[in-house]
């Protein structure tokens, strides 16, 4: 039976890692770089390289890892920045020349120790989007009944293998630990999108009104470019929000920002910068109107305050006319 | 080369400045182009978020636009950069989708067929012109001049959609740039991360801290400033960083943000006037006086 | 000191549906894992869940014939009419809790063809439907507020006076150890994959509930049963479905030659596993393969249809391999993936030991006998998850008030750190891969008395040795390390009953298959093997047999 870890032994790679390490036991919080040469296998990956460290050089390295192949979620850790799962990402991609690459524990989480974080941030997340099917009957026998294309399309959200990298790199996450999370939320859009379930238009308001809800993403798509299983946790963001205005809730400031700019362009095939900003303070909300007074007066003072008559696009009524095609059709 | 220029919205109402700047420095290149006026504001995903058909719909008729005239796109902002490069992908990769799209641009005949591509100044400059041509109309080099790169979310995710693999120049361009003008990168960890901009009029306290901890950060590093392909990141940064700084770090704002075109400007010796430097909110006094400090070569 | 009236020693699929019954019967209940229940191996699970649909004309009587087929004749029929008459509901309840099962035209389950059966009879989500179904647990267990002693591990069992009356248990977190007492606990802590290399099972599946069981004195049960999975991937052993062969996709040789027509010319590629591992080894052995491995051929299928249902195989084709399944045949060898053997237990769960129950992979009812069927596994851990919690809640009704005193807490505290205490020595991974190279080579999917003796040589070496590793973490706070260690010494008791069932039974009889006795034995090896430890036996393990419960099926020659 050949060899899972070693291969032809003629081939080996030399990979050199830098890792970051923290001990709970040194006091004051420390953390200190500690360097790492390793020789594996050409094809293998960065937890293959960490695990010949864990059992030949260091056996004090802690770190997470279970299943190698992608389904556990265990591995999940920053390689040079970005957040990855290291037993899919192949040495030699992030290496090409055997660069240093270094490892660091997942971001916005607590540190346990070296590259072990809490799961403690993670699944309190998760668990403020009430991440359970609540059907509204029970069907009187056997299953409900559901169409293929409707399950397959939770497959998007089902493939979330919880490891985390998303909530790592989130950059509102960084900013405001109260931010629900793009892994919550992409839960939560699996049970707005699951036609057994019972609460939709509950989940979409909750999710609406709530502070640090689905309005707070910065749309940076992190998270997008950091999931290793194709959950594209941003898209599904944009997708709750498109499925809550539908749903009728217009209370939020990014409904009124949304819903101006596309009024604007429809309008005047342009953004009209000015109208943008006031409406989504709302015409009517003195203090945050107070608020954008002191940049307005301040472009103004500078020659740069976008016109109160908005440039528009040369024939801009083509665009209006594109509009009510489109909004025609839905209807 | 020549192209089918498309500025953008912000670049024609609240930050002029990179209008001005851009023109200038294509004039000094030589390089044509051919402004789309009727093209319609990309929607920079706010407008998707609402009806994401629509936005597609609005871009693919600027590409079908350019692509009538038989020129790729130019583009000055990150945003558009990346919001056209997604609905561009989008619809290359599912004719059904695209056909779908063309039947309402049938009416002001149009019909994208998939060919146009979308380039931001600064790739175009890379990719199209080259560095090494670029650096022949400089007539100063920006030596000491410590410059913190901040790309825009748009620019650099996702990178399926922005073609990274087949241009790995992409991944590098701001740094890149910052050296071909003699520069030296102030490297930071904020440098693809989010300005903020998108969720200032919801959560502006989040949006504040952005602003703050990359412009803090980058000035504690020792830049002297930061270059952003992005207007709308540039608003930001520039615009809001005093009520940012202040309420986050107590401090000031002193780290002036500019343009890409305004970096190249300064390069080759265009004056702060015609650079619109200006016209920031946070002083760009300090970088024009060192930049004109620097021996000229004729 | 903590308290329960039932105590689950593991958050998988068995872990957790028995942990839901508990809390529905409204017992007190937590859930002890050294994983965090999502990490669980149920969600390497791929292809699908078995379940005879009455409503639909399939038949359990059906079902039940196929999975003792399957086990050439070694599972306990009563055992099997119990999992195949409760499959439906089990899976019904399943879906209503929230899995994502496919479906068909008609809105209701979809079914996909699998391995050992005639009738389609798997449910499944894409090719991830342990991990679909064990999440889906896991929301259930959010909902009903289960508390879960997350990231402990367990050392011992405290058994006084013959009972079961709890653990002893390290935070891994804090690297604090404690008592947690319970009137009952139920062992669902998973297969020993690791005791062989390569295996498909992950880094943690270390056999440690089967030990812990073995320790306090209940038989493991045909041990020597280890199946061979045929499809694993080239270099990397993952796992590649049956669900692909159950979709059609085709067994190839070098040749280009369906070569499973020379021994399964009925099943072909979806006859028993064990049947197709030797196969598949038979070409390679015999130079027919390439590189050591013999092809899966998915191009015939289309990619679209690959995408939507077989995403995940091709995610790990392509990211592991960077072959495009439909653009290339995948290479794949037969690869350690599963243990039917186990702790032997009654179709409720209950052990030799009282207040000791088992479920799932690391028990044996037995469902699997001497080769399971793909597909069973998840079926299995839902129905005797579900029943041992059911009967566990009716025996603690009959269990006194817990015992105030720590048990074993201050010995085991002792042993750990007399581990800890130990001088440089051997490191555990080199013991480990010792051990585990030597089971592979020794107890393969073609053995033979000479190749079992070695395996047994290399064992008692392996064992020489196991005073002097050392652990070189002597830290508190997620010691892995010292886990290791621990784990090491499981996995040691599992070879052990594997090597020592392996040499007792004398016939070839689903995956055990000697080369020196080719031939099953009804006559006289119709029987289980038990393995008890005992330091006084030779090798340390005392093998008796016990009777295959027979009830409807007359053993006949198995032909695919």
């Amino acid at each position: 039976m050949p060899d899972a870890k070693q291969g032809t032994k003629q081939e080996t790679m030399h990979v050199n890692l830098k890792v970051k390490r923290y001990d709970p036991a040194d006091s004051g919080g420390k953390t200190w770089w500690q360097e790492y040469e390793v020789d594996i296998h050409p094809d293998s990956t960065v937890l293959d390289a960490l695990i010949e460290v864990r059992e030949q050089n260091d056996g004090t390295l802690a770190m997470r890892c279970a299943c190698r192949a992608s389904i556990c979620g265990s591995c999940g850790m920053k390689v040079n920045g970005s957040a990855k799962l290291v037993c899919k990402t192949r040495a030699i991609d992030v290496s090409p020349n055997g660069e240093q690459m270094t490892i660091e524990p997942m971001g916005n989480q607590h540190v346990v120790k070296d590259l072990v974080v809490s799961l403690d941030t993670f699944f309190a997340q998760i668990k403020r989007v009430e991440p359970f099917l609540q059907p509204d009957h029970v069907p009187a026998q056997g299953e409900y009944i559901a169409s293929n294309a409707s399950m397959e399309n939770l497959l998007t959200s089902m493939n979330c293998i919880m490891c985390g990298c998303c909530v790592s790199d989130c950059t509102v996450l960084e900013v405001d630990s109260n931010f629900i999370g793009p892994a919550a939320l992409a839960k939560a859009w699996r049970f707005t999108e699951d036609p057994r379930d019972g609460k939709r238009d509950e989940r979409l308001k909750m999710l609406n009104d709530e502070d640090g809800g689905m309005w707070d993403c910065t749309r940076c798509m992190k998270c997008v470019d950091v999931c290793p299983k194709g959950v594209a946790p941003m898209d599904r963001i944009m997708e709750l929000r498109e499925a809550a205005i539908q749903a009728g809730n217009t209370n939020t400031p990014g409904y009124h920002h949304t819903e101006s700019f596309y009024n604007s362009v429809k309008k005047n095939g342009r953004l009209d910068e000015t109208r943008l900003a006031i409406d989504s303070a709302g015409w009517t909300n003195l203090p945050r109107l107070l608020d954008l007074a002191p940049i307005g007066i301040a472009a103004m003072r500078k020659g740069k305050l976008p016109p109160l008559f908005p440039h528009k696009a040369e024939d801009h009524k083509k665009v209006k006319d594109l509009y009510e095609s489109v909004e025609g059709e839905s209807k | 080369m020549k192209y089918a220029f498309y500025p953008g919205c912000v670049a024609r109402g609240g930050a002029p400045e990179l209008y001005d700047s851009a023109l200038a420095v294509m004039e000094r290149l030589g390089i044509e182009h051919v402004e789309l006026t009727k093209a319609a504001c990309t929607g920079a995903g706010v407008l998707q978020e609402k009806n994401l058909k629509m936005g597609d719909i609005l871009n693919v008729r600027t590409f079908a636009m350019a692509e009538q005239m038989g020129l790729p796109i130019m583009v000055l902002c990150s945003t558009c950069q990346g919001v056209m490069a997604q609905a561009n992908h989008r619809v290359k990769k599912d004719p059904e989708y695209l056909a779908e799209v063309n039947k309402h641009l049938a009416a002001e005949g149009l019909e994208y067929k998939g060919t146009t591509s979308v380039k931001h100044l600064l790739w175009a400059l890379i990719e199209d012109i080259g560095l090494d041509k670029l650096k022949e109309t400089f007539t100063r080099e920006l030596t000491g001049m410590n410059m913190a790169p901040f790309y825009g979310c748009y620019m650099v995710r996702p990178t399926d959609a922005l073609e990274f693999k087949a241009n790995p120049t992409r991944e590098t361009s701001l740094e890149d740039l910052i050296e071909a003008v003699g520069g030296t990168v102030t490297d930071f960890a904020g440098k693809t991360a989010c300005c903020g901009f998108p969720i200032l009029f919801i959560n502006q306290a989040n949006s504040m801290k952005m602003v703050a901890n990359h412009t803090g950060t980058a000035k504690d590093l020792g830049a002297d400033a930061m270059v952003t392909p992005c207007p709308l990141c540039h608003l930001n940064l520039d615009g809001y960083q005093p009520k940012a700084r202040k309420q986050v770090r107590g401090d000031k704002a002193d780290l002036p943000v500019i343009h890409v075109p305004q970096l190249i400007g300064l390069a080759m010796g265009m004056s702060e006037k015609a650079l619109g430097l200006q016209k920031h909110i946070v002083s760009t006094k300090e970088i024009v006086r060192m930049a004109e400090a620097l021996p000229t070569r004729i | 000191m903590y308290e329960h009236d039932v105590l689950i020693i593991g958050g998988g699929l068995a872990g957790l549906r028995a942990a839901v019954e508990v809390t529905r019967a409204g017992a007190d209940v937590a859930v002890i894992s050294k994983v965090h229940p999502v990490r669980s191996h149920s969600n390497a699970a791929q292809g699908g869940i078995n379940a005879p649909l009455t409503d639909r004309g399939d038949d359990w009587e059906g079902h039940a014939y196929d999975t003792i087929k399957g086990s050439d004749f070694l599972a306990d029929q009563d055992a099997v009419e119990v999992m195949s008459s409760e499959a439906g509901e089990a899976v019904l309840e399943l879906e209503r809790m929230g899995v994502i099962f496919s479906r068909g035209e008609d809105g209701k389950l979809g079914t996909r063809a699998f391995g050992g059966q005639k009738v389609a009879r798997t449910f499944f989500v894409g090719a991830i439907t342990g991990s679909a179904i064990l999440h889906v647990l896991f929301e259930q267990s959010l909902k009903l507020g289960l508390n879960v002693y997350e990231e402990w591990f367990v050392t011992k069992l405290i058994i006084e006076d013959g009972v079961c009356r709890g653990v002893v248990a390290i935070d891994l977190k804090s690297g604090e150890m404690h008592t947690i007492r319970a009137k009952a606990v139920i062992m669902a802590a998973g297969g020993a994959g690791r005791v062989f290399e390569p295996s498909t099972n992950a880094l943690i599946c270390t056999g440690d509930g089967l030990s812990l069981a073995y320790r306090a004195g209940v038989p493991l049960m045909d041990m020597e049963m280890i199946q061979y999975h045929p499809t694993t991937l080239a270099r990397t052993g993952i796992l590649m479905s049956e669900a692909a062969r159950g979709e059609g996709a085709y067994l190839l040789n070098a040749s280009g030659e369906r070569f499973m027509e020379k021994t399964a010319p009925d099943y072909m590629e979806l006859a028993s596993r064990d049947v197709v591992s030797r196969a598949e080894q038979t070409e390679i052995d015999e130079g027919r393969g390439i590189d050591g491995n013999v092809l899966l051929d998915l191009r015939h299928l289309g990619r679209s249809f690959i995408e939507a249902k077989l995403g995940y195989l091709q995610e790990v084709s392509v990211e592991f391999l960077g072959i495009d399944m439909a653009e290339q045949p995948v290479p794949v060898q037969p690869g350690m993936h599963y243990i039917m053997g186990g702790i032997k237990t009654d179709v409720n769960g209950a052990t030799n030991v009282p207040g000791l129950y088992a479920a799932g992979e690391c028990a044996n009812v037995s469902v699997h006998g001497a080769n399971r069927l793909g597909a069973n596994s998840l079926l299995d851990t839902v129905v005797f998850g579900r029943r041992s919690g059911v009967h566990a809640v009716e025996y603690i009704k009959g269990v006194g008030a817990h015992s105030k005193t720590e048990g074993d807490l201050a010995s085991e505290k002792a042993r750990l750190q007399a581990l800890l205490d130990r001088p440089k020595g051997e490191r555990v991974a080199t013991v480990r891969d010792d051990m585990a190279r030597g089971m592979t080579k020794g107890i393969g999917v073609f053995r033979d008395q000479a190749s079992m003796e070695g395996a047994l040589e290399n064992l008692n070496n392996v064992k020489s040795r196991m005073g002097g590793f050392s652990i070189e973490n002597k830290g508190k706070v997620f010691n892995t390390d010292l886990m290791f260690g621990l784990e090491l010494e499981f996995m040691v008791d599992c070879a052990d009953a594997v090597v020592a069932g392996a040499l007792t039974r004398k016939e070839s009889r689903g995956a055990h298959f000697r080369t020196d006795i080719t031939e099953r034995d009804d006559k006289n090896w119709l029987k289980h093997t038990l393995m008890y430890q005992d330091d006084e036996a030779d090798n340390g393990v005392r093998v008796e047999t016990s009777d295959v419960k027979i009830t409807q099926w007359e053993p006949v020659k198995r032909v695919y």
